[in-house]
């Protein structure tokens, strides 16, 4: 990726704002953004999201349910009866060339994989949230595949939030087939998948998916929601993967500079108090456009996803 | 520290519809003495077959001319093209725009001015500290860094054009060269309209420089002439709140003329800032906001047009 420049006079007039609170456009160290969420968008995905911020990142994703055979890894015994009995998560994450000048021809290859491992790291963790075991519908055989493609749209700073809090709406957006389990004694199990599309189950556990909060390291202090010249004064970055308990589901530091321990103190504490905030307003979201669909849905009406003929 | 989620919102049509009952631009007794037309993809431009189609236009089978691209068409003659709304920037010779140092090579910066290709600063195009008819030394060509290094904004001229359609610069100017005490704003190019001067300084104190190629610098306004050697200064001068406020406050006022796809001039610049005093300078990143002070400078700007032709 060809790194993008930045001037040593605008450097240091975002440092300095950084310092006195007034960042470049205005906002404080702590303000976020707006964000413009919607779901379901995709018809084709069993669950999708679109999270727009601000002026411009735009993160797209869909998620796709698919049968599959349940990993089985031979190289311990112990992991291997684990891995039996679970589903799997499939991240991928990609960042769309025409997004930003840094990310065409192969620019963005690197970063697409560190965007992924990132990704598929939280989810696939001990933190991650989901319910892995419910995914299995035959220990040792079937079992779901939860494939999470993200896409980033358009480019304007702060990727990785965006990424991880469109993957929890896309999440809760997934419906799961209903499946029916049948014994035909001699223990062979077979199963059916509901044709029914009105029999579905959200994802067990999606509402245990944590959100992420990238906090930037300026000068002495921390922002939060940074912008692309922004990013490029950044020294070093920290992020904090909060659940919706307020309790730290992982850290990376990613960036040049050092963080000095008082400070990574006070930025995880903000980060997680944050986080929760994020979670809860998201949530909140997430019910009310439920809520809407449903009353359209009773009185009859056209339920109509704008997707990307919206105006904003 | 509160997060706003909002719902995407679709097209509304229905507000901005003139007293002919549409939302043309113009007035139909307008349009017939105005020569723009305004045009989308696949629109057809002209039955007739004696044009010859220029950028932007292609024919169908039967031989009828269309559009390739949206914007508005321009006829020269014979040939008829059309300058697409959202566009790499194409200069003209004369033009002031503000780029970004991508390299230095050989007695030359290669300059990103947002141009399908990046423009040439020659070093023999540039002030050199001294004097402005200091004739330029091999000591000058080892340091060119010292003068724009990789990543330094600049305002300059465009000089000419070269054979593969890129730019030459220059700085021979005093009022052009690097910039500081900042920041920057990015917009379409073709919001930008060419004026008679494009600097700029706004009642509010704060300077203004309008580069055609839609980069835009907004600086605290000072009165001090910059000294000849200090021209080539990395250091900012101190900003106080309130002025980081202001130029903070007038990028946010640009980049909602923007969004909205006004066209920004010091005009338009300084009645949006006016309108945006009711709220404070974070708010104005809000959607909403933004809507009410574009309608705002849309409704001053028609009033004052209604003025003029009185």
């Amino acid at each position: 990726m060809p790194p993008a420049l930045i001037s040593p006079s605008e450097n240091d007039y975002i440092l300095r704002g950084v310092d006195s609170n007034i960042r470049a456009d205005g906002r404080g160290r702590l303000d976020y953004r707006q964000i413009i969420l919607e779901t379901g968008l995709i018809t084709q995905a069993s669950g999708s999201a679109r999270c727009r911020l601000g002026e411009g990142t735009d993160v797209l994703v869909g998620i796709k349910i698919e049968l599959g055979a349940v990993e089985l890894d031979g190289a311990d015994e112990d992991v291997a009866a684990i891995k039996a009995k679970r589903g799997r998560v499939v991240c991928n994450v990609e960042c769309s060339p025409i997004a930003s000048q840094q990310f065409a021809g192969r620019g963005a290859d690197d970063f697409n994989n560190e965007l992924t491992q990132m990704l598929d790291r939280v989810l696939n963790g001990p933190q991650g949230g989901l319910n892995l075991e419910k995914l299995c519908i035959i220990p040792g055989q079937q079992c779901w595949i939860v494939y999470i493609d993200a896409i980033v749209l358009d480019y304007a700073g702060n990727i990785l939030d965006t990424i991880f809090m469109t993957t929890r709406a896309a999440l809760y957006n997934t419906k799961v087939p209903k499946t029916i389990i049948q014994d035909r004694g001699d223990g062979e199990i077979e199963f059916e998948i509901s044709d029914d599309e009105e029999e579905w189950e959200r994802i067990e556990g999606w509402d245990k998916v944590p959100v992420a909060i990238t906090l930037n390291k300026i000068g002495s202090r921390h922002i939060v929601d940074a912008t692309p010249l922004e990013e490029l004064t950044t020294e070093a970055k920290l992020l904090v993967t909060v659940n919706k308990d307020g309790k730290v589901c992982g850290l990376q530091k990613s960036g040049g500079g050092s963080i000095e321990p008082s400070l990574l103190n006070d930025m995880v504490q903000t980060g997680r108090s944050l986080g929760q905030s994020l979670i809860q307003s998201l949530d909140e979201m997430l019910r009310r456009e439920e809520n809407d669909i449903n009353l359209k849905r009773a009185r009859k009406e056209r339920i109509e996803k704008l997707g990307f003929f919206a105006a904003i | 520290m509160t997060f706003q989620f909002l719902s995407p919102k679709p097209h509304s049509y229905t507000d901005k519809v003139d007293a002919d009952g549409d939302i043309d631009m113009l007035l139909k007794t307008e349009r017939e003495n105005f020569e723009t037309k305004v045009v989308t993809p696949g629109e057809l431009v002209t039955h007739a077959t004696q044009y010859m189609g220029g950028h932007g236009t292609y024919t169908n089978e039967t031989n009828e001319r269309l559009s390739s691209v949206a914007g508005v068409v321009d006829r020269v003659n014979k040939l008829i093209s059309i300058r697409p709304l959202h566009t790499r920037y194409t200069g003209e010779i004369g033009d002031l725009v503000i780029g970004r140092i991508t390299e230095v090579s050989q007695r030359r910066w290669k300059v990103d001015i947002n141009s399908r290709q990046d423009a040439v600063l020659l070093l023999s195009a540039i002030n050199l500290p001294g004097g402005v008819q200091r004739r330029k030394t091999e000591a000058d060509e080892l340091q060119m860094r010292k003068f724009f290094s990789e990543g330094d904004l600049l305002v300059a001229e465009v000089q000419g054009t070269f054979q593969d359609g890129s730019f030459s610069l220059h700085t021979r100017i005093l009022k052009y060269g690097k910039l500081r005490n900042g920041s920057f704003v990015i917009v379409p190019p073709a919001l930008v309209q060419r004026c008679k001067t494009h600097f700029h300084t706004l009642p509010c104190g704060v300077n203004l420089t309008l580069g055609l190629n839609g980069y835009i610098w907004v600086s605290k306004h000072t009165t001090q002439t910059v000294e000849e050697f200090a021209i080539y200064s990395n250091e900012n001068e101190e900003i106080d709140q309130e002025n980081r406020e202001a130029i903070a406050r007038v990028c946010n006022s640009i980049s909602a003329l923007s969004r909205h796809f006004m066209c920004i001039n010091d005009k338009t610049i300084v009645l949006a800032y006016e309108a945006s005093l009711n709220f404070p300078v974070k708010d104005l990143l809000k959607l909403d906001v933004m809507v009410i002070i574009t309608n705002e400078v849309n409704e001053k700007m028609t009033s004052l047009k209604a003025g003029m032709r009185r």
